[in-house]
């Protein structure tokens, strides 16, 4: 058993590659590709485009979007994951993983249009383990974090300035390029980008108007990368410095690896696009509430369904079980879409039920953060209370989740219980003279509960990923509504942080699922 | 402990059960099924038949021809509905006095299953419950009907188990239904029937999902536990090789009737119903080059077979559903009333039609008490199967 859940847990993860590649691609190549909704303001003018190049060509540079998708899905690949190669990278105080700043790329046709024979100040590596002892005084540590950010914030201006430069320089090779008529102008700008290989084996003739622009954009650029450089430096020499804790698991002060080599660290999900948060701290926000969600629907979805399940089938063809299964069914046919809205038009309105009106949007009231947790006989009558409040929240989303889900559950209950009325064991324990509650419970039942862990297993990842329509209507900030808003606005980190979690859940639960059905059913062994 | 190496086995229960005295009685019995539109189908029909202390009564005939009906409807494991019992009467006598078992409630019903009249089944393969122990299920039926607690059930359990050959009974009764052979399972089967000392087993086809070699273990099983146990059984099966070996009295099932019904002997020698005649004609002979076996219907066809009869001279007529009933016919009012079963000769029971002249000498209901082990005279035929 114990060899069979471990290759099951070692076959998880090219399951999961598998998933998180098949989705990165599709974000990649999907119209517009990752970071085009961005929101990008330019502000107004002559210079509004090309203003709007350089912030556009600035985040790019910052979360890494100009590389090739294969690295891109690498470099991801790389933070998620808990095994760790290198230097160890440090964690802030909110959460968010830091690494060393990376080296800056020289300006297109540096030394060969213009800077012939200019060196570039050299960018250093920061050291590669860490020096200083792990416990450092408060003051200390709050100095170096204090230098880092001053240096991050020069560095940010300076590389800020260097990208705004090479983005001039490439506008100006751009307008070159058109001059000289080497290729038409829509060879010579491909995807918003300039195509280098146009200029292979052109002799670059620098007496000409926009040669000279060439060459003054391209020494304007040096400047700008020599500071960036520099700042970058400083940067990279506080990054050394160590101020924040080292992203590294541990035991006890030890660490797991070798922090240099080899090691584990937790999974840096990234930063959202779209939120500027760590994407960590925005699941640790939704999460809770989807679990307080389903954490109410799935029991009381199992509570009705079974019992009413095994009631028709012990009954079966009496009124109960005529009646339930076309209840069952009418309410399953029922989108949850038109019946949300309904909740919220009749039962949150006052019109129709005064001050008992359901609440339509939130799972607190405004003032719950000043409300004593439980009921209570207050100088002002009767006070609700945080806990009777936040449920009576919950009341019209939580019915919105459960009522389609009684017709499957029961319907699977009552067929697996019919099934194995008519097995010869149920005969034999007949002719035993076991009574029928015991057939009824110990025989058939006990034999019906396969279908119902499978049903488990695949109810129990859709209760992280959350209800998008539920969450939708009553407004609640659950998963769903992150998943939704991360598609929206094509936030790459926040989408596959998401589908990376829900996958190892499915797999998780698929895992458990086939554990259950060992222990329910002897005749299934994995050894 | 040492009651694992010495098994004390358990005394022969001494039969308190007068010999000469039915245990169980079948009398007119008629079930039908509901067919949802269609009309109801009648499975048995006016079936009598008796079984005596130690007796072994064999039922044979082909499938569907109410066999297991009768079997089950001792017991009421009739599914009712689609099932009903429309006429008729099984009486019990191994409580002393007759009770109809058709008339028991569930509850009364409860204390007779698996007590006093135990079934084993055709289907080793599914008749246990797969996600129990072997234990459990011998032991769910000793807590049932015996006054032990769990510990004294595991003992009589191990006995069980022990009785019918199963090795390691204390080890295996941790095994589950799975880990065993289909003749294992039949032997568990036969343990937890066996359990609770029944005094009528019911075995429907013991024998007929198994191969041939664990066909003839598990029959000389039952014949050895039989005859330790002073216990009467009633054999369902096709197989009249099956019948030879294990049989004090066959009764010959068709289209829902007893066709013909005498002990073994009078049966093989002296076959009269033309149906039964069919039945031996079709057995392929050793030492004799068949291309194609006789078939019952070239019997049966035979309008001379059915002039064979003891009293055919006087009219009377086997009784066969597809042929036109003679022209005296004096049927009665009940739905079976075309048909009865006349003792054509002593001890010697033929299905006939209800003619003027059967009507004349209606003869006693089906009753024989008769058993190989009592009658030291006689030998076991040997068939040529």
């Amino acid at each position: 058993m114990t060899t069979y859940i471990l290759r099951r847990l070692l076959l998880m993860i090219p399951t999961l590659l598998g998933i998180t590649f098949l989705l990165f691609m599709l974000v990649a190549n999907a119209p517009g590709g990752i970071g085009a909704s961005l929101a990008l303001g330019g502000g107004e003018g002559a210079d509004a485009g090309q203003n709007r190049a350089i912030q556009q060509a600035y985040l790019e540079e910052r979360y890494g979007l100009n590389d090739p998708t294969l690295v891109q899905y690498f470099r991801w690949l790389a933070r998620v994951s808990p095994l760790k190669f290198g230097e160890p990278l440090q964690r802030d105080d909110v959460g968010e993983v830091i690494a060393s700043p990376k080296p800056l790329e020289a300006p297109p046709f540096f030394g060969e249009y213009y800077g012939e024979g200019t060196q570039l100040p050299e960018q250093i590596r920061p050291s590669r383990v860490s020096t200083g002892p792990t416990q450092i005084e408060d003051e200390e540590r709050l100095q170096r974090v204090a230098a880092y950010r001053r240096a991050l914030n020069d560095y940010t201006n300076a590389r800020g300035a260097f990208i705004g430069a090479v983005e001039r320089l490439k506008i100006a090779l751009e307008n070159y390029a058109i001059a000289e008529e080497l290729g038409r102008s829509d060879e010579i700008i491909k995807n918003n980008k300039l195509n280098m290989a146009r200029f292979r084996g052109h002799n670059f003739n620098a007496d000409s108007e926009l040669g000279r622009a060439v060459v003054q954009a391209g020494e304007a650029a040096i400047v700008a990368m020599r500071n960036a450089v520099e700042s970058r430096n400083r940067l990279a020499e506080a990054f050394a410095e160590r101020p924040f804790p080292d992203s590294v698991f541990r035991v006890g002060p030890v660490p797991l690896g070798v922090p240099g080599i080899v090691y584990l660290a937790p999974p840096d999900l990234g930063k959202s696009f779209s939120k500027s948060q760590p994407v960590s701290s925005l699941i640790a926000d939704a999460l809770p509430i989807t679990l307080l969600l389903n954490c109410i629907a799935f029991p009381i979805i199992y509570i009705v369904a079974v019992p009413s399940g095994l009631l028709a089938a012990t009954h079966r063809g009496s009124w109960f079980d005529t009646l339930s299964g076309a209840l069952y069914v009418a309410l399953w046919s029922i989108p949850v879409v038109w019946a949300g809205v309904l909740a919220v038009g009749y039962l949150a309105n006052k019109k129709y039920l005064g001050d008992l009106a359901f609440p339509t949007a939130g799972l607190a009231s405004s003032g719950a953060e000043d409300m004593l947790y439980l009921p209570s006989l207050g100088p002002d009558g009767f006070e609700r209370g945080a806990l009777l409040d936040q449920l009576w929240h919950l009341c019209l989303p939580v019915a919105c989740l459960v009522y389609t889900g009684f017709a499957i559950l029961s319907k699977q209950t009552r067929a697996a219980m019919l099934d194995n009325f008519n097995a010869d064991y149920v005969r034999t324990a007949k002719a035993k003279g076991v009574a029928h509650n015991d057939i009824v419970f110990r025989h058939v039942f006990r034999n019906s509960l396969l279908p119902l862990i499978t049903m488990f297993a695949s109810i129990f990842p859709a209760m992280l990923a959350g209800s998008v329509v539920v969450e939708r209507i009553f407004s609640i900030p659950g998963m769903g509504s992150l998943v939704l808003e991360a598609i929206n606005a094509r936030d790459r980190d926040l989408l596959l942080a998401n589908a990376l979690m829900v996958g190892a859940v499915n797999l998780l639960a698929l895992l458990l699922a086939d554990i259950l059905y060992a222990l329910a059913d002897p005749r299934i062994t994995f050894d | 402990m040492t009651a694992t190496t010495t098994h004390p086995k358990p005394a022969p229960t001494p039969s308190k059960l007068d010999p000469k005295r039915a245990l169980m009685r079948v009398d007119n019995l008629a079930v039908s099924f509901d067919n949802g539109s269609g009309p109801r189908i009648q499975a048995v029909d006016g079936v009598r038949m008796s079984v005596y202390p130690r007796q072994t009564l064999a039922v044979v005939g082909e499938s569907g021809c109410g066999k297991s009906v009768t079997a089950m409807s001792s017991m009421q494991l009739v599914p009712r509905p689609p099932g009903r019992f429309d006429r008729g009467r099984i009486m019990w006598g191994g409580q002393g006095v007759d009770i109809d078992l058709l008339t028991l409630t569930e509850q009364q019903m409860r204390q007779i299953r698996g007590n006093d009249i135990a079934m084993i089944f055709q289907e080793p393969m599914t008749s246990l419950n797969p996600v129990y122990t072997i234990g459990d299920q011998i032991i769910e039926a000793i807590l049932l009907h015996q006054n032990v607690n769990v510990n004294e059930a595991v003992e009589i359990a191990v006995e069980a188990m022990n009785d019918v050959g199963i090795p390691e009974p204390r080890e295996r009764i941790k095994a589950y239904p799975h880990q065993f052979s289909g003749g294992m399972r039949q032997r568990v089967m036969i343990a937890m029937a066996l359990a609770c000392q029944p005094k009528l087993l019911l075995a429907d086809e013991p024998t007929t999902a198994l191969d041939v070699t664990i066909q003839a273990q598990i029959l000389e099983l039952l014949r050895d536990l039989q005859t330790q146990r002073d216990m009467a059984m009633m054999l369902i099966t096709h197989d009249l090789g099956v019948v030879a070996e294990n049989a004090d009295v066959v009764c010959v099932m068709y289209a829902g009737r007893v066709v013909e019904y005498a002990n073994v002997f009078e049966l093989f020698s002296n076959p009269m119903h033309p149906y039964t005649r069919g039945l031996f004609a079709s057995i392929p002979k050793m030492h004799q080059r068949l291309d194609r076996l006789v078939t019952i219907t070239e019997v049966t066809e035979n309008p001379k077979e059915f002039e064979k009869l003891p009293g055919a001279q006087e009219g009377v007529r086997p009784w066969w559903p597809w042929h036109d009933p003679p022209k005296d016919l004096a049927p009665s009012d009940e739905p079976a009333g075309d048909y009865y079963l006349q003792e054509v000769k002593p001890n010697h029971w033929v299905g006939v039609w209800r003619t003027e002249a059967v009507e004349g000498h209606k003869s006693r209901a089906p009753d024989l008490d008769y058993r190989i082990v009592d009658d030291p005279s006689r030998q076991k035929p040997q068939t040529d199967a």
